[in-house]
């Protein structure tokens, strides 16, 4: 294997992994804070990447043209916006009714929501059933610097995503709000105790994570250039590999959960005969291996502390 | 006058409940009783006030054997003139099928119409038509149904492969000629049974024929595989890779991904890196679409060819501007191409049927001659002597070219169209602008 060849494999792998640290990190939060799993994270990945298809006409309608950095912007916003949303919705009246019950009500309730909302999506959007063409936002070619061709949206992507990243360390280490989340994720009844309000923790919780997962999905659709109404599902499926792997709850795992899986794919892809037959299944063999030998995850030492 | 009407109107009414010429007779039987009695009560009337007892009974027997001999002649005299014989069309008329099907049910049906028009026929024809409702159990009832009905010596259709593979049997166990119109699995004349024989070009043609485009024509040495890991889309790739190596060629990588797979950006970069001079795919539309995607990313312009499953607007669509230069292989020839399409259109529009006929509604136009010319041929209703006629089938001139059978009842002619994606539409090869030059595609 050459040099550029293994450096552009690792550009593949940057780029595939940081999309699946970002679903990773909502797993987590969710779980560290909230201590739901939640299925239906899956799903806002796709409404991301829908509402940017769809926010496209209103874009230009208020005088913003294609390919410009603000047209970009306001996606991004609207994608915020809408995962946002998601996620309040989402704790309004599927995690919060559930309260106290057991665990497995949750998982059941979220599971059924992102059916629910897989469905809708296939139904109500105009040729919903079959895959929609995803439009280029830059019209950029890839990049050729010295054998290695760089793709735009990737750096984008990598990018972005380390903006957003940065963004949540910032709001959950130096803001009172975070350390809010810091003490929920801790100890819940010490933090109620305290004068915490919890609930709002948890709406904000979930508002952040959703919010990271529609941006993922949004990045999906510019890398790929194709979304589908049951992308979800896999992506949820992968993105909680990678969030058990790094150790559900702690969100530094949960980028390294990520990125371990973007890298191991890619790898097995690259030097294993006939191995991309196998993509998709490694997120899985990952899985098992973890809950056998390390069911703390990578960073599970740190459990304790979660978040 | 009340004959004719009753074999119009209540002998098929009868035929569903009893079958096929069974139904017939026992009307025939019973219109004769009916006849028979109301005469008998009038002429006994009749006779008794003019002849007496004794004379009664002998003009009644005289009366009951003059009505005997009428009623054969009657019935003589029908069969004579140009004896009916029905040939059977089943195909999908309902389900996710149902407008293919609909398409060859008219097409039978006007080639029926025209047999029967041109007088020049021994035979009168009838087109009794089931549905096999694309489902291969709903099929093998409908088969039984045709079977049942004594009068169908022959039988064409299928759209679905799952059906033809379900029925074929079924008709060769009860020595019921069919010529399958336009399903596509190689297996269907696997057994080379007698009774089976297909118009339409077999799968497994269209990657034959890639594989020796490729290689002879285009001169590929180098070829990168990559299939969906489904049944079809394997199949496909190792009929292609198996031509291309018979011809020379070196494959040299295979790969199988997942159906709903995005990321092929490490297998693209892995299989670059071999300087391949083709890649072949056997799949469906959105992940071939979503290769030749990143291929472009990647600036891999080796040729990118693919089977008839990639053919779609969907293809078009998601590959967006990638998709210029991708090669795929179909069985059939646009309609327009053919030596008697224009003809088969012209007669088709001209019949004011309510639904068009659709992408193989010429497949059964064919088919419906083909059965009728070896019948006629065959000059009997044996259905054996049809079977062998219809294998005999030797240049017939159909809409599609001359059509013959080989050992196997497969059509000599063998029907692959090249297409070619240009500007966000598939065209056929050999109409486009762009052709493959130094195993590159460029505009000329």
């Amino acid at each position: 294997m050459t040099i550029e060849l293994i450096v552009q494999q690792i550009l593949n792998a940057l780029g595939l992994g940081i999309m699946y640290a970002l679903i990773a990190v909502g797993f987590t939060l969710f779980f560290g804070v909230i201590e739901v799993v939640n299925f239906a994270h899956g799903e806002v990945f796709m409404l991301g990447a829908f509402v940017a298809l769809l926010s496209g006409g209103i874009l230009t309608s208020i005088g913003l043209t294609m390919g410009s950095v603000p047209y970009f912007l306001g996606i991004l916003v609207l994608v915020l916006l809408t995962g946002s949303i998601f996620g309040i919705l989402l704790e309004r009246f599927i995690v919060r009714p559930m309260r106290g019950a057991p665990d497995i009500m949750t998982l059941l309730i979220t599971l059924g929501a992102s059916i629910i909302t897989r469905e809708a999506v296939m139904l109500f959007v105009p040729n919903g059933r079959n895959p929609q063409p995803f439009p280029k936002l830059f019209d950029v070619d890839s990049i050729n610097i010295g054998g290695v061709l760089i793709k735009p949206e990737t750096i984008l992507c990598i990018i972005l995503s380390a903006v957003l990243i940065s963004g949540l360390y910032y709001i959950i280490e130096k803001t009172t709000f975070g350390r809010y989340i810091r003490a929920t994720a801790q100890d819940r009844e010490a933090a109620m105790m305290m004068g915490i309000n919890v609930k709002k923790v948890f709406i904000i919780t979930l508002a952040l994570g959703s919010a990271l997962g529609a941006v993922a999905g949004l990045m999906n659709g510019l890398s790929y250039g194709i979304i589908k109404f049951n992308m979800g599902f896999a992506a949820g499926i992968k993105g909680f590999a990678a969030a058990v792997v790094g150790g559900l709850g702690n969100v530094y795992g949960a980028i390294a959960g990520g990125m371990l899986l973007g890298f191991l794919e890619i790898f097995v892809v690259s030097t294993v005969p006939d191995g991309s037959s196998y993509q998709d299944l490694i997120s899985f063999v990952i899985v098992i291996l973890c809950l056998v030998f390390r069911p703390a995850g990578i960073f599970g030492e740190r459990a304790y502390e979660k978040v | 006058m009340l004959f004719i009407t009753i074999q119009h109107r209540i002998v098929p009414m009868f035929q569903v409940l009893y079958k096929g010429d069974e139904a017939t007779s026992c009307i025939k039987q019973g219109v004769a009783l009916l006849f028979y009695k109301i005469f008998f009560a009038k002429a006994k009337l009749i006779i008794k006030k003019n002849w007496g007892e004794q004379e009664m009974l002998k003009k009644i027997i005289c009366f009951a054997v003059l009505m005997v001999f009428l009623m054969g002649m009657v019935s003589g005299c029908g069969s004579k003139k140009s004896e009916t014989v029905k040939i059977g069309f089943i195909g999908p008329l309902t389900g996710g099928n149902a407008a293919v099907g609909m398409g060859l049910k008219h097409s039978a049906e006007l080639a029926v119409k025209q047999a029967n028009e041109s007088g020049k026929n021994k035979y009168k024809y009838e087109l009794v038509v089931v549905d096999d409702g694309g489902d291969p159990s709903t099929a093998v009832s409908a088969a039984n149904k045709l079977i049942a009905d004594k009068g169908v010596v022959a039988v064409f259709g299928h759209f679905n492969s799952g059906c033809a593979l379900a029925t074929v049997p079924i008709f060769h166990k009860n020595g019921m000629p069919i010529l399958v119109t336009a399903a596509i699995h190689p297996d269907i004349t696997k057994g080379s049974f007698k009774e089976v024989t297909r118009i339409m070009t077999a799968a497994n043609v269209q990657n034959e024929f890639a594989g020796n485009l490729a290689t002879q024509e285009w001169g590929v040495k180098k070829i990168a595989l990559i299939h969906d890991k489904t049944d079809y889309g394997k199949t496909n790739a190792t009929q292609f890779a198996d031509t291309a190596k018979k011809n020379g060629a070196e494959i040299i990588s295979e790969d199988g991904i997942s159906v709903g797979q995005q990321d092929f950006a490490a297998l693209l970069t892995k299989i670059k890196a071999e300087n391949p001079e083709a890649i072949y795919f056997g799949g469906v539309a959105t992940e071939a679409a979503l290769l030749k995607r990143q291929m472009a990313d990647l600036q891999m312009n080796c040729l990118f060819l693919s089977d008839s499953g990639i053919i779609s607007d969907t293809f078009n669509k998601i590959a967006g501007d990638a998709a210029q230069g991708m090669i795929a292989f179909n069985i059939g020839k646009p309609l327009e191409d053919l030596p008697g399409g224009k003809a088969f259109i012209k007669a088709y529009d001209d019949a004011k049927f309510t639904e068009p006929h659709e992408a193989y509604g010429h497949f059964a136009y064919d088919s419906a001659n083909v059965v009728m010319a070896a019948i006629e041929k065959a000059g009997t209703t044996d259905k054996a002597k049809i079977a062998e006629a219809i294998r005999a089938t030797n240049n017939y001139p159909g809409v599609i070219g001359n059509i013959s059978f080989d050992d196997r009842g497969e059509n000599t002619l063998k029907l692959i169209t090249p297409f070619i994606s240009e500007n966000g539409k598939w065209i056929p090869y050999y109409k486009s602008t762009i052709k493959v030059v130094d195993k590159k595609v460029a505009k000329q």
